[in-house]
């Protein structure tokens, strides 16, 4: 499977989605409760809940988007094009889309979760693991768009620390 | 019925399939030596070619086929040469005039 820079966008949105919502759920959790099978529930629900909702979203809004182009498209040519090579690409375009944004979704939900799968159960190697997969995601980011890679590391990075703080803070608060 | 051995076809397709995708699903079709598509027009949603197809036997329903399965719309049939050997059109003193 080969992907473009279409299912680059997929890739990146669920990555972060998945990494970043779990950290939180992997923070917030493991401060009401340091026992590894609640976190692991509690993140592993999660994971799959995200996964989910953003394949199944992925989904629909591309069914809606392909649908109306192809209603312009149809419009200019003066002709229906069910049943053509433009109708199984669209579909096959939808279904990738959907596979990958979920996929890129449980996938990265598993990096905060695999220090607690793994037995270690540390919050410490959950974040240390997001961040360094958040470089990597930074790295492919820039890749895709010709920028910075520092300049796109750092922006992933920063999403990464501010969740991070965020959580601590409501953790002071006594929010979570 | 003779055999053709050229087709000349002004077609309206969407951007997507690609012309190199046009060229080679019809140069794939059996009985096709060989195809030539040139681009004419260029518009938001759709792109006018001229496609010259050109073989021993060439299907015509089966271009058609084709071109219709990839999106596209014959507008016109611009030429045909059909027959045991290939004939040119001629230049006649209307067109010189």
């Amino acid at each position: 499977m080969s992907f473009n820079v279409e299912e680059g966008r997929y890739i990146i949105l669920g990555s972060v989605d998945g990494l970043l919502a779990t950290l939180g759920i992997v923070i917030g959790v493991s401060v009401v409760s340091a026992t590894t099978s609640i976190v692991i529930s509690a993140g592993l629900g999660g994971a799959i809940a995200l996964a989910l909702t953003n394949g199944i979203g992925s989904y629909l809004a591309e069914s809606t988007i392909e649908h109306g182009k192809r209603i312009k498209t149809e419009k200019s040519l003066l002709r229906k094009l069910s049943n053509t090579y433009i109708e199984t690409l669209s579909r096959k375009r939808i279904v990738k889309d959907s596979l990958t944004h979920g996929g890129a979704s449980f996938f990265a939900s598993l990096i905060p979760l695999a220090p607690w799968l793994l037995g270690v159960g540390s919050v410490f190697a959950s974040v240390a693991l997001s961040l360094i997969a958040l470089v990597v995601l930074g790295v492919y980011a820039g890749n895709i768009s010709k920028q910075n890679y520092v300049m796109s590391v750092a922006k992933m990075v920063g999403l990464g620390m501010l969740i991070v703080v965020t959580e601590q803070l409501l953790k002071f608060f006594h929010l979570t | 019925m003779s055999q053709i051995k050229r087709l000349v076809l002004d077609v309206l397709k969407p951007h997507e399939p690609t012309n190199v995708e046009v060229a080679s699903a019809i140069g794939d079709l059996q009985d096709v030596d060989g195809v030539n598509l040139s681009l004419y027009e260029v518009d938001q949603q759709t792109e006018n070619v001229k496609i010259t197809v050109e073989g021993t036997n060439v299907n015509y329903h089966l271009v058609l086929q084709t071109i219709e399965d990839l999106g596209g719309v014959v507008h016109s049939v611009d030429e045909i040469i059909a027959g045991k050997k290939i004939v040119e059109e001629e230049e006649t003193l209307h067109d010189r005039g």
